[in-house]
């Protein structure tokens, strides 16, 4: 809904309004009034909702924020919630997100790419595709079963024998493994919207696949592809219930707190999820503050790379005009 | 020129995801030499901690002050259970299972079957808390046999106070139950705090009166013990449990005092202590008797736990042991004497 400030929207409002009455006969639109309501009620639920979250977060934490502040994010795990802080949650989720970003996008792309330009369509690719889609439907413990059994289990000489394979790396590869579908899915969406001119086009050129999908699908496809791998980074930040069955540790952590560490990725971790499932249920007022002030950084965080990957399609997509 | 600034883009995701790769697959030569502190000792090594929930915290708090002096022992402490913890601990993924009760049958089972024999280390107490809503007036004193009548197996259905006055009196209870509705809330059967509550309470009268050793089902059950706490909080004549230190931390629940034949007490550090409040618990460590010969910094971390590092207990809001029984802990350490106590 705009609102109308100057003389010249006014002006052109009444204009469209008057235009409007004339085609509709002067009836009054009660059916696409209700809905236009409707469908401002149903943002303005989802606003009240995010603004409600932000703000109970925000003031729960205000304590922490204000009194330990940087202190906070760069503090170890700890029995005391006074010294008690986030860093070696902050280098887990870190190191997961890197994982996704190295693994789960190529991967996911790829994918996409070959079954939407290359593969020959029929029943097996349908059949490819329809369990693709059930399997970004899958709950995520499920993937945490997974990670455990593979990752965890199996491939424990690989991902870290010292510490029984609970280590980043098995959380790494098992989050890329959870939000492959849904870069899959994404992408395959994205290629799908290109218009199928552009390839006739390329080919009407004289063009090889691989220069139309290079020069031409692509680029025009990135920016949907980078919202589905968006969509799919935030998630993977977010997620608890995998990690737990990997692993992740909430108590009390000697080392991991340094961010490039790598010999860290083989050992114990910690992740911002589970560590604020695990003080959400310490007792007491101070480990509640703590708590909301977690939240807090990891809705930080994940805005910031949010943000990023929103920068970088907006890049894309100036260039595509 | 549009195609040129394209392809460094490409160029730089290119090498941002090979940077990522190299960095994980990284070579792993670890951080040797870089303990050139004198001041500290050379220990090196991991110390991997797992169990209860309940006795995370004082885990926590002994490894914090072990790490300011080895700090390149690595110690992770978590706190799924005990129940969960005992699986990991037999299976021989962690070296120390913090445990909120005696090791069960099945348990010492499972360790034996893979080989895993243990060193039972009692470290502390923890008082189970009855409480109710503090807007509750009418209730100040449960005796044992009214906790039983109230939340054992056969209140099932119960849900008023007075329903269970009739199984109360059966029992040889003096207490009259108000006529309130009853709503109970507690922990669920995988805590540590529910084994310990049906091994006090329930078990002093199931087997006497044909029942089974468990509570009633129809409960509002949590793992959260603040979740507990709101449902407690919640109704006016509520009732449940949870660990003595969390009671404490409660704010809007009034704990009630237990009559275990000798007269109301009311939980506290001495009472508890001293056993004169009839529903507390021990708090355990158990530690791996093989990883203990191999491991010096496994060693070095339970003869820290239980020297310095027993303070904690206090600390973190549970009860600690009295000096003697200390000592037996301490010998049985000392004499590496494996198996339940």
């Amino acid at each position: 809904m705009t609102l109308l400030t100057t003389p010249k929207d006014i002006a052109e409002t009444a204009a469209r309004d008057a235009v409007e009455r004339q085609l509709t006969s002067g009836k009054a639109d009660t059916a696409g009034f209700a809905f236009r309501l409707l469908l401002l009620l149903a943002l303005a639920m989802s606003v009240v909702v995010l603004g409600v979250l932000v703000v109970d977060v925000t003031t729960n934490s205000w304590g922490v924020v204000t009194n330990r502040g940087w202190d906070f994010v760069t503090s170890k795990l700890a029995s005391q919630p006074g010294q008690a802080g986030v860093v070696q949650g902050l280098v887990g989720t870190f190191w997961i997100g890197a994982f996704v970003i190295a693994i789960a996008f190529p991967m996911g792309v790829a994918a996409a790419i070959y079954l939407e330009e290359y593969a020959q369509r029929g029943r097996f690719t349908n059949l490819i595709d329809l369990s693709i889609r059930n399997l970004a439907g899958v709950p995520s413990v499920v993937y945490g079963i997974l990670g455990l059994t593979i990752f965890v289990k199996l491939l424990q000489p690989l991902t870290g024998p010292d510490a029984n394979g609970r280590t980043l790396v098995s959380a790494g590869l098992t989050l890329a493994i959870l939000v492959l579908p849904i870069v899959i899915i994404t992408s395959t969406e994205a290629l799908r919207a290109v218009p199928s001119g552009l390839r006739e086009a390329g080919f009407g050129v004289g063009a090889t696949r691989w220069e139309v999908v290079r020069h031409h699908v692509l680029p025009y496809a990135a920016p949907g592809i980078l919202t589905g791998t968006i969509l799919a980074l935030a998630r993977a930040l977010g997620e608890a219930a995998p990690l737990i069955l990997v692993g992740a540790t909430t108590g009390y952590l000697s080392r991991g707190d340094d961010f490039l560490d790598l010999t860290a990725l083989r050992e114990r971790f910690a992740a911002m999820p589970t560590l604020i499932a695990n003080w959400a249920s310490q007792p007491g007022a101070e480990w509640e503050s703590n708590t909301s002030a977690a939240i807090l950084v990891l809705l930080v965080v994940v805005l910031l790379a949010n943000t990023a990957a929103i920068l970088l399609r907006n890049r894309f997509e100036s260039k595509r005009r | 020129m549009k195609h040129t600034t394209r392809r460094t883009t490409w160029l730089l995701a290119m090498l941002a995801a090979v940077s990522l790769i190299a960095a994980a697959c990284g070579d792993d030569d670890g951080d040797a030499g870089a303990n050139g502190n004198g001041q500290t000792s050379d220990l090196t090594g991991s110390v991997v901690v797992s169990g209860s929930s309940t006795v995370e915290p004082i885990s926590v708090a002994v490894a914090e002050k072990f790490n300011a002096d080895n700090p390149d022992v690595d110690v992770p402490v978590d706190g799924p259970g005990t129940g969960d913890g005992f699986e990991l601990f037999c299976a021989g993924e962690t070296a120390i299972n913090d445990a909120s009760s005696k090791v069960k049958d099945e348990q010492i089972a499972a360790c034996e079957e893979n080989g895993v024999e243990f060193i039972e280390l009692w470290i502390g107490n923890d008082g189970l808390s009855i409480m109710t809503n503090e807007a509750n007036e009418e209730m100040s004193c449960v005796s044992l046999a009214d906790i039983y009548a109230l939340i054992g197996p056969e209140s099932q259905g119960f849900d008023n106070w007075s329903d269970a006055q009739d199984l109360a009196d059966e029992l040889g209870s003096e207490t009259t139950f108000p006529d309130a509705p009853l709503a109970i809330t507690g922990p669920g059967e995988e805590s540590g705090t529910f084994s310990s509550f049906v091994e006090i309470v329930i078990e002093e009268f199931n087997e006497d009166r044909g029942a089974d050793a468990t509570t009633r089902p129809d409960y509002q059950s949590s793992g959260d013990d603040n979740v507990i706490i709101q449902g407690i909080q919640g109704s006016d004549t509520s009732l449940g449990w949870v660990g003595f230190a969390f009671a404490r931390e409660a704010e809007g629940v009034k704990i009630l005092e237990v009559d275990g034949g000798d007269g109301c007490v009311e939980p506290t550090d001495e009472t508890v202590a001293d056993g004169s409040y009839p529903i507390a618990r021990p708090l355990f460590i158990y530690v791996n008797a093989a990883m203990a010969d191999e491991n010096p910094a496994l060693a070095a971390f339970v003869d820290f736990y239980l020297n310095g590092g027993v303070e904690s207990v206090g600390e973190v809001g549970y009860v600690p042991l009295a000096d003697e029984d200390l000592e037996a802990t301490r010998a049985l350490w000392e004499g590496r004497t494996t198996g339940a106590q």
